[in-house]
This record gives structure tokens, sequence and C-alpha cells, in this order.
């Protein structure tokens, strides 16, 4: 952008000095009625216009297409957001998540998360899970507030010794229970911490995808850059691919399957595996639902102690 | 009488037989491009072998790495400093991008989990994300450290001058090139910090790298002092170096062969090349006659054939003898031994086959002239070794009751020594002691936990039973009685997890540092460290389904003993508190345990072979017990007085002492089958002379040949105690006391015996 604009302050000059120095050519032409030098000036002047209005055209179209680029990979992430973490107003479903160490020994996980959506799609949201599973985690409960640009607030209820413990929440590409998803993985990163470009476009299974490159503008993350295969007709990704700070793939996510729920294209199972360690998590999601009304007081501590059934079931 | 027709072929047709040797030992010599070395001390033993698949399995139970390097970083000023605290971030930072490394897992201040509360707030986040600026971070930093018991002996030390960074490494990841890059990452870094870099890896590599030293230089200098020795003795240089390319063609064929097979070279194979330049001295044997005999007829190829004739009988059956006792070795169970002995035993019946086609063959391109010369100054009378010898023999023959009697006074004793050996393979203590290796081990294993490693695994019979109070309390009170333990330098469990998060999240109160009292609690505490810490911290001590626990048990030495008396208190602490639990041993310390145990009914096992077989060549040789009595007694007191020297000066009975002792009895034997035959081929030419007479005889000639012969045998082991690892130091001083001292008391107590039992021993008359 910058370089455009440079180019642009300085273009003038040079084709102005191209005119003086036109001029002086015709001058020199003494022999010529003035009237001839009038048309020709006028032609001229016509051709330096025309010349001055095409260059400006062409860079404008260089940098409409440029920004449409840029505009395209960040809309395609920006929508992609939406259709994946923002779908609804508000959304529950009985998750099952599957740890599979790299020996195949499994653990299992089983929640209900409800999540309400405050804002525009990429704003602020409140995650509420309840525990089933493990067995003796049974009513432990967590709550997120997530904030973009901010750390979370955290909070987890241990019902053994009844006490509600606010959960640190620097980092974000922390383990989500130990599984392979980070919290990150699970509530969505920041549009604006990546810059994004699309790579290529590319067919998965039948699926038209974007291929986006998404960079983190800051060190402080796990993996050098991401590759996300994103549906070009729902928006989901569909796949994705983390490089590790070396350049390797370490960690890829796969939707499994994408159904449709309230006209909501949703992925009820994904994986995530990650090759170096070889630890593999299946989430899948049961009895997904949205726009059911979640009230906002449920995101509190005493609903954390005390889940209404009727939200957890 | 085929090897006969071998001989007189091999005279007959020199060129060819010499040109095919070399043909042969050109095409086994294409193998050498192949060869590749394993020093991974875990193939010791098979990989299907009980410690192995148990170990293999804990290993994949409790997603534990193979191998692990670790940087010790000490500060005599103390690590707790701004720049040294920046050091250690830009050496982790480095540290994780490098290929082969487990970065998920490398333990350091930058990526340890560290559980905390903070303004009433859980924690669970590296221990340090960036360095602190001023005196108040570090002074929090420090009470983060101290406070977490899991820390302490870790990632710190006691007095806080030393820290470590471990770097778990990849399946198939090169220790050794990561080892180098951590080497060449903090040589960039100027401050008075020391680095120490340790790890089974490291030792594994350098070891490889001595390894091919050994053999690339350590086996041709052996080699070269052999030709020096053998061209003052017969100042014959075409000789020598016939000797010389007989021994390093059966050397190129065996290894050649080995290589070619597809196995590894490993400490012991590598020895393999040093250990036939000295069997193929045995071919001094047939020099030493041919000389005499050229002397007698004057006739070369004549003098050829007879000498093949009067010594094939003996040089075959040492032969035998020597390639038995290393046969003996395909029966052991440690893997690298069996190897060895099947290589160093074809390699003796190759040299075997050369001394009777390749060694003539080169006979017949000596001058005579030049035999001549070398024949003349070898006269048994003139001779000042033979003189020598026949003094010293005359001991035995004279006074046969002193002599004996001496030598069961040294028998008493060396039974003595033995008793007091005890039987230890401790992997670091093979390097020297100023070797990087060895400070970089003593210096972690001072200030932390310990490098060697060790696990006890907890194994109930139902699922989620390590989450009860009663079995976290029983984890728990078996640490402390382990950490009593003077070789423990650290434990590690899920408990201590536990009790952290109790403590923290009870706003620091010590008096939570216990196991909480019902397993729901524990089970949600362990939930919520499982939920923000990384996964291999609960992986690396609990299984999946919580049936299993692993209490990680750093020690302070490689000795196979800490091992031991670690499975003793486990076992004493069972005993006073029962529980449904069984309690197993595992890791590399147990592996060593393992080994070290194999070794000793190795030894055991392979010294009664080899006596068994090796008595066997001898009474069949002879074709007499009697004779094979008393041909026997002199080498077994000659081992004995060894192993009972061993024993006083107290080193170790480590596995290539323990090869020794069966290979020694073959190599030795030689001596007595030599002496025997020929003494009694003496007896036989010449029937008017007296037996002492004849005892002199034998003692001057036959005898000088053996004392020549140890002489080379010793002096190409005697180069082996220059080498950079213990064991071939050990190896290299076993053999050469062994040569030595086997010969002197052939020549001593073999007249003796036969004297004093002369009425024995020739029953039907003296011939």
């Amino acid at each position: 952008m910058k370089i455009i604009i440079t180019f642009l302050k300085n273009l003038p000059a040079p084709l102005f000095a191209k005119e003086g120095n036109n001029r002086s050519v015709f001058d020199k032409e003494e022999n010529t009625s003035l009237w001839q030098r009038e048309v020709r000036r006028d032609f001229i002047n016509t051709i330096h216009a025309i010349t001055i209005c095409l260059a400006i055209a062409v860079i404008f179209l260089l940098l409409i297409s440029s920004a449409s680029f840029a505009a395209t990979a960040e809309d395609v992430m920006k929508k992609s957001q939406a259709a994946f973490l923002y779908q609804g107003k508000d959304f529950k479903s009985r998750v099952m998540m599957k740890l599979v160490s790299k020996g195949g020994q499994e653990r299992i996980r089983e929640m209900t998360m409800l999540r309400k959506n405050y804002g525009e799609s990429g704003g602020n949201q409140k995650y509420f899970m309840y525990f089933f599973q493990p067995a003796d985690v049974k009513d432990m409960t967590f709550m997120v507030y997530k904030y973009p640009a901010k750390d979370d607030d955290r909070w987890l209820f241990i019902p053994a010794i009844n006490m509600v413990r606010r959960i640190a929440a620097q980092d974000k590409r922390s383990s989500f229970v130990g599984s392979d998803f980070t919290y990150e993985d699970v509530s969505g990163r920041d549009i604006e911490d990546d810059t994004h470009t699309i790579t290529k476009e590319e067919k998965i299974g039948n699926k038209d995808c974007f291929v986006v490159k998404s960079t983190p503008k800051a060190a402080d993350v796990d993996y050098s850059y991401k590759l996300s295969w994103v549906d070009k007709a729902a928006f989901l990704p569909i796949k994705e691919e983390y490089y590790d700070k070396r350049g390797e793939l370490y960690k890829v996510f796969t939707a499994d399957e994408v159904k449709e729920v309230k006209g909501f294209p949703t992925i009820t199972k994904r994986t995530m595996k990650n090759l170096q360690s070889g630890h593999m998590t299946e989430v899948t999601y049961l009895k997904a639902d949205y726009n059911i009304g979640i009230d906002d007081n449920l995101f509190s501590e005493r609903f954390l102690k005390q889940p209404p059934k009727k939200w957890i079931e | 009488m085929k090897r006969f027709s071998l001989v007189e072929f091999s005279v007959n047709h020199p060129k060819l037989v010499v040109a095919l040797s070399i043909i042969i030992t050109l095409i086994f010599m294409t193998q050498f491009p192949k060869m590749r070395t394993d020093t991974n001390p875990k193939n010791m033993l098979p990989a299907t072998s009980d410690v192995r698949m148990w170990n293999d399995e804990v290993e994949k139970t409790f997603s534990l790495y193979e191998d692990m390097i670790a940087l010790g970083i000490v500060n005599e000023k103390g690590v707790l400093n701004k720049d040294t605290l920046s050091r250690i971030q830009r050496i982790t930072d480095e540290i994780l991008k490098m290929k082969g490394v487990a970065a998920r897992d490398v333990s350091s201040f930058t990526t340890i989990d560290n559980v905390s509360v903070e303004a009433e707030t859980l924690k669970v986040a590296p221990l340090m994300t960036k360095v602190p600026e001023d005196e108040k971070g570090i002074e929090y930093l420090r009470k983060m450290l101290y406070e977490n018991p899991l820390f302490i002996n870790r990632i710190i030390s006691k007095d806080g001058k030393t820290t470590a960074i471990y770097v778990p490494l990849e399946k198939g990841a090169n220790g050794k090139e990561i080892a180098d890059r951590i080497r060449e990452i903090v040589k960039k870094e100027k401050g008075d910090e020391q680095y120490y870099i340790a790890g089974d890896p490291v030792a594994r590599d350098t070891f490889g790298a001595e390894m091919f030293k050994l053999m690339a230089i350590f086996a041709p200098i052996a080699g070269m002092v052999m030709l020096t020795v053998r061209y003052l003795m017969f100042r014959d240089l075409f000789l020598s170096f016939a000797l010389m390319m007989d021994a390093m063609i059966s050397i190129v064929w065996s290894m050649g062969l080995l290589i070619g097979l597809g196995y590894p070279i490993h400490i012991m194979s590598s020895m393999a090349p040093v250990f036939l330049m000295a069997i193929a001295t045995d071919s001094m044997h047939i020099f030493n006659e041919f000389y005499f005999r050229y002397r007698e007829t004057r006739d070369k190829k004549k003098a050829i054939i007879e000498t093949m004739r009067a010594v094939s009988r003996p040089v075959r059956n040492t032969a035998l003898a020597t390639a038995a006792g290393f046969a003996v070795l395909l029966f052991m169970n440690i893997i690298p031994v069996k190897v060895f002995g099947g290589l160093v035993a074809f390699g003796t019946v190759a040299l075997r086959i050369l001394s009777f086609s390749f060694i003539p063959a080169m006979f017949t391109f000596v001058k005579d002239e030049k035999i001549e010369k070398i024949a003349r100054s070898e006269d048994i009378g003139s001779d000042k070794t033979s003189q020598f010898l026949m003094k010293l023999a005359g001991l035995g023959i004279h006074k046969p009751v002193m002599t004996v009697l001496a030598g069961l006074l040294l028998f008493v004793v060396a039974i003595i020594g033995i008793a007091q050996a005890k039987v230890n393979n401790n992997l670091v203590e093979w390097f020297k002691k100023g070797s990087d290796v060895r400070v970089a081990d003593t210096v972690i294993n001072r200030a932390l936990g310990g490098t060697s490693l060790g696990y006890v695994v907890a194994i109930s019979k139902e699922d989620d039973y390590i989450k009860t109070p009663e079995a976290m309390r029983y984890l728990d009170g078996l640490q402390r009685r382990l950490e009593k333990l003077q070789v423990v330098g650290k434990t590690t469990s899920v408990v201590d997890y536990v009790k952290r998060i109790n403590v923290v999240l009870h706003d620091d109160d010590r008096k939570y540092d216990v196991v909480p009292e019902t397993k729901d609690i524990i089970g949600q505490y362990l939930f919520l460290f499982a939920m923000s810490a990384k996964p291999s911290d609960l992986d690396n001590v609990v299984d999946y389904p919580f049936k299993r626990a692993n209490i990680w048990v750093q020690l302070k030495t490689w000795d196979a003993q800490a091992m031991r008396d670690v499975i003793k208190a486990v076992e004493e602490y069972k005993k006073d508190n029962p529980t449904p639990m069984e309690l197993k041993p595992s890791g590399i310390a147990y592996f060593n345990l393992v080994w070290n145990d194999e070794v000793l009914g190795d030894m055991v096992k392979g010294f009664v072979l080899a006596l068994i077989v090796v008595f066997g060549i001898l009474a069949f040789d002879f074709r007499s017990v009697k004779w094979a009595i008393v041909g026997y007694t002199p080498l077994l007191f000659t081992i004995l007085l060894i192993y009972g020297v061993v024993g006083f000066i107290g080193k170790d009975f480590d596995m290539p002492i323990s090869v020794l002792s069966c290979l020694s009895l073959g190599m030795a034997v030689d001596f007595a089958i030599h002496f025997v035959s020929r003494l009694r081929q003496r007896l036989q030419e010449t029937p008017q002379e007296s037996l002492s007479d004849a005892l002199l005889w034998t003692v001057a000639r036959p005898g000088k040949g053996i004392v020549r012969n140890a002489v080379l045998f010793a002096a190409s082991f005697a180069v082996m105690m220059f080498a950079p690892l213990t064991p071939y130091i050990t190896v290299g001083a076993f053999i050469v006391s062994m040569m030595l001292l086997s010969s002197v008391m052939t020549l001593i107590y073999l007249p003796a015996l036969i004297t004093l039992l002369q009425g024995w021993l020739f029953k039907g008359g003296l011939r």
C-alpha cells in the first residue's frame, strides 16, 4: 500500500516534466501558425490527460484488486469464524470427547457445552460446561468469558471441596481439558492476530475450498503458520494443518461430519491429531441445538455450583 | 591327510594360493562400506527378552521417551540472575527449534509447568514466561522454585547454583548431532556459566566414536607393534609381513562376513581385530619349527613339509581349542558376546586354513640364504632365551614338590581374592575419569537428582484405583522410604502433583501438603491439573485408566547395585505394608541390573562350558585324560590367579572380564597343547633320553615358541591399555597378564607336575 501511495505522489512530476519537454520541442517550430499550435497543444493536452487518467485507473485497479485479495482472505476467515464458532445467538450440545494416546489408550470426557454470543461475530462470548465424565468429576463445571484481544476469564467449580476457583488464562494455546484441542481451537482465535493469505483453491472430497495461510503476528504461539481449507459454500473449516516452528506439520484438524442443525451447517464430528506425539482427540456433538434462549444469569458463580437441570441435561 | 595335500599344493602352487587369498579378501572387503555400529546398551539383550518387553510396555503406557539429553548449567554465583536466566531462555528457544527434539516435552525454566496460586487465581503455566526485569521478579521466581518440591533437584539444585534443561529426543533422532548442536549454542553464550551435557544418547554416541577409533587406530597400531616385535625375533621383514598379512586377511574375512550378514559392530566385536591378530601369532610355532628344521635338512620345500607334519597336530588342535573357547560364547544370553564369539571362532578357523596354505606358500618366496642366516641363530645351546627357559623349567623339574606347594599357597590366596570380587557393570565408568561424559555425569549427579533413571510401577487390578487415597498414601510412603536410600536422589509420582494442587488450592497452606481425603477430591484435582498442564505431565506418571502409577526414581550412580537396593527397599516396604497393588521395577537402571545379572550367569555358564570343552579337546588331542588333567592345571591356575588379583584390587567384574574368562581358557590352552604333544613326540623320537632331558629340550625348543607366542600376543594387547575406554584397557591388561603368566606357568608347572606324577602318567613305562 505504502509503495503505491509513494508511487502516486511521484508520478505527476515526471509526467509534467515530459510535457515541458514536449512544449519546448513545439516551441522550436517557429514557422507554424498560432492556430496550428493551439490545435496541437489541445491535442497534446488531451493525450496527456488521457495518459494520466489511464495511469491513475491502472493504479486504482491495482490497488482495488490487491485490496480485494487481502479482503478476501480475511473475509473468508471472518465468515468461517462466524459459521464455525458464532453460529446462531446461542448454542448447546452434549459433547463426547475421546482422547486416544499413541499406544491406543483412551480417556473419555463427556460434557454439556453451552455458548452464548454477545455482539457481533468475533465479539464477546460466554461458555458454560458441565461434566458428566469421567465419573469422579461429575458435577464439575467450567465457565469461560471470552473476550477478543484480551485474556479470557475462567472459573472452575470443584464439587468435592465445594470450591469455585478462578483459573488464570494467560495461554490460549494450552490444552483444553487435556485434549489435543487448545482453548483457542474451541472458542476461536482473533482474526487480527494473524495475517491471512489465500494460497490456492482446492477440492476436498466434493467441497470446493479456499486454502488460507494464517501466520501469527506474535511469536508466542506454538505454531509458525496454519493452513485452513475453508468450504466455499458453508464456510466451515474442513481441514487445518498446523506447522511448528521448524516448519514441520505437527497437528491436523479434520471436520469428519457436517450436519445441518436448524438450518446451520454444523461440524458434529471433528478430530485433532498431533502427529509428533501420536496423540489424538475425537469430538462428537450430540443433540446440537441453536437459539434456545439461554439466560444471561446462567453464566454466574451461583449456577456454576448448582447448574439448572434444564440447561445441562 | 587332506590337510597335508593342502600344504603340498600350496608349496607347489604358491602364486595361485596367494592370488586366491587376496581375491577372497577383496570380496570380503566390498562389505566394509556397509559397516554400522550399535552402542545402545539395550541391545545387549534381545528385543524379545522379558526385561525389554516390559520396559517397552512401560514406556508406551506412560508415554516415556527412550532418550533424553540433560544440559546442566552451573553458575557458581547462582543461576537466579538476569543474565543467566536470559541465557537459559535463549538456549531453550534454540533447542526447541532443533529437528529431532521432542519440543513439546522439553523441560526448562521457560517450559516446565508450574501450578501456583496468585491473587486467588489458580495458575498452571510455564514457570518463567519472560526473564524477570528486577530483583523483585527474581525473588518471586526463587519463591516459586523452592516452594514446589517437583522442581527441587530437578531443574534447580538446593544451593541454586545448578539448573538443567532436559531434552527428550524423538525416536530415531541422532543424539550426537543434537548434542553437538547444543554445544554450538552454548558456545555462543559468554558468561560465567559452565555447561555439561549428559545423558544416555551422548554417552552412547561418544562410545561409538571411540569404538571406531579403536578399530581404525588401535588395531593397526597393535599390528605394527606385532610386526616390529616379530622382526626383532626373526630379523626377516618379509616373513613378518607374511604373518601380518595372515592376520589381516583373517580380520578382513571375519569382519567382512559380520558386516555382510548385516550385524552391527558392538563393543565386543570392535575388539575382534586385536584378538585375531593375537591369535594369528599361533603360526609362530610353524616359523619356530621351520627354522630348526631348515637347519637340519637345508631343503626349503622339504623343511616346510616336515615342519607342517611336526606341528600340524598341535596347531590344528590349538586352533580347535581357541575356536571352541570362542564358540562357547554362542551359548550366552548377551547378544554382542554371542556375535563376538562366532566372529572370532570363524576368524580362528580362517587363520588355520591360511596357516596350511597361505603361510607355506609365502615360505617358498623367501630366499634360501636368508633362511640360512636366521636359522643359524636358532640354536638351543647358544640361544640366551632357550638357556633362560631351561633354567626356569629346571626349577620345576628339580624341586617339583616345593614348586607345587608354592602354587597351592598362591591358589588359596587367589580364592580369597575371588571371593571379594563384585559383579557390576557401570556404563558411565566405561569412560575414563576425566572424560566429558563422566565429568558431566558427576556434576549433574552431585547437584541434581541423578542421571540414572529407574521406575517403580504400581499395578492395581481395577481402574481408577490409583485415585484412591489409600493408593496415594501408599505411594507417598514408598517414595519417602526410597528417598532414604543413599543412592536415590529424587522420586516423583502422581502423588506429588495431587499434593501440590491441594496446597495451591488452599492458598499455599502447608497444612494441605498431604494426600486429600477422598477419591473424588483426588480425581477432581487430577482433572483440574490435566485441564491446563501439558498432557505429558500426567501421562508420565499415571496410565489412562488410572490403574497403574509410575514412580520415577532418579539414582545418583549407574552401578547395578543401586537399583538392587531400590528393589530391596520396595520389597521390604511391601512386606511391612501389604497392598493389593503389584510393584514392579522398570527403566534403564533396572535393565542394567538385569543385564548385569545375566553377565554373572553367563560368566559362570561360559566358564563351566569352556572348562568342559577345552578339557575334551585336550583329552582328545592327548588321547589321555590324565595328560589332559596335567595340561589343564597350569592354565586354570593362571586364570584363578588373575581373577584373584582382580578381586583384590576391587575392580568390578564386568562384561568384558566375564567374557575373557571363557576366552582365556581357549587361548592359553594352546601352550599346554604344544608343550605336551611336543614332549611326547620327543620321547618317542629319542628313546634313550631321560625324562628330565626331554622336558628340558621341550622347554628350550617348542618352549621358546610358546614364549615368543605369548610375548607377541601380549604386545598386541598391550596397545589396548592406552585406549580411551576402560573396557578396552581392562581387556588389554587382562590378556597381557594372562598370556605372560600362563606361558611362564606352563613352562614351570608342566615340568614340575610331569616329574611329580610320572609314575601315574607313564604307567606302562616311560614311553
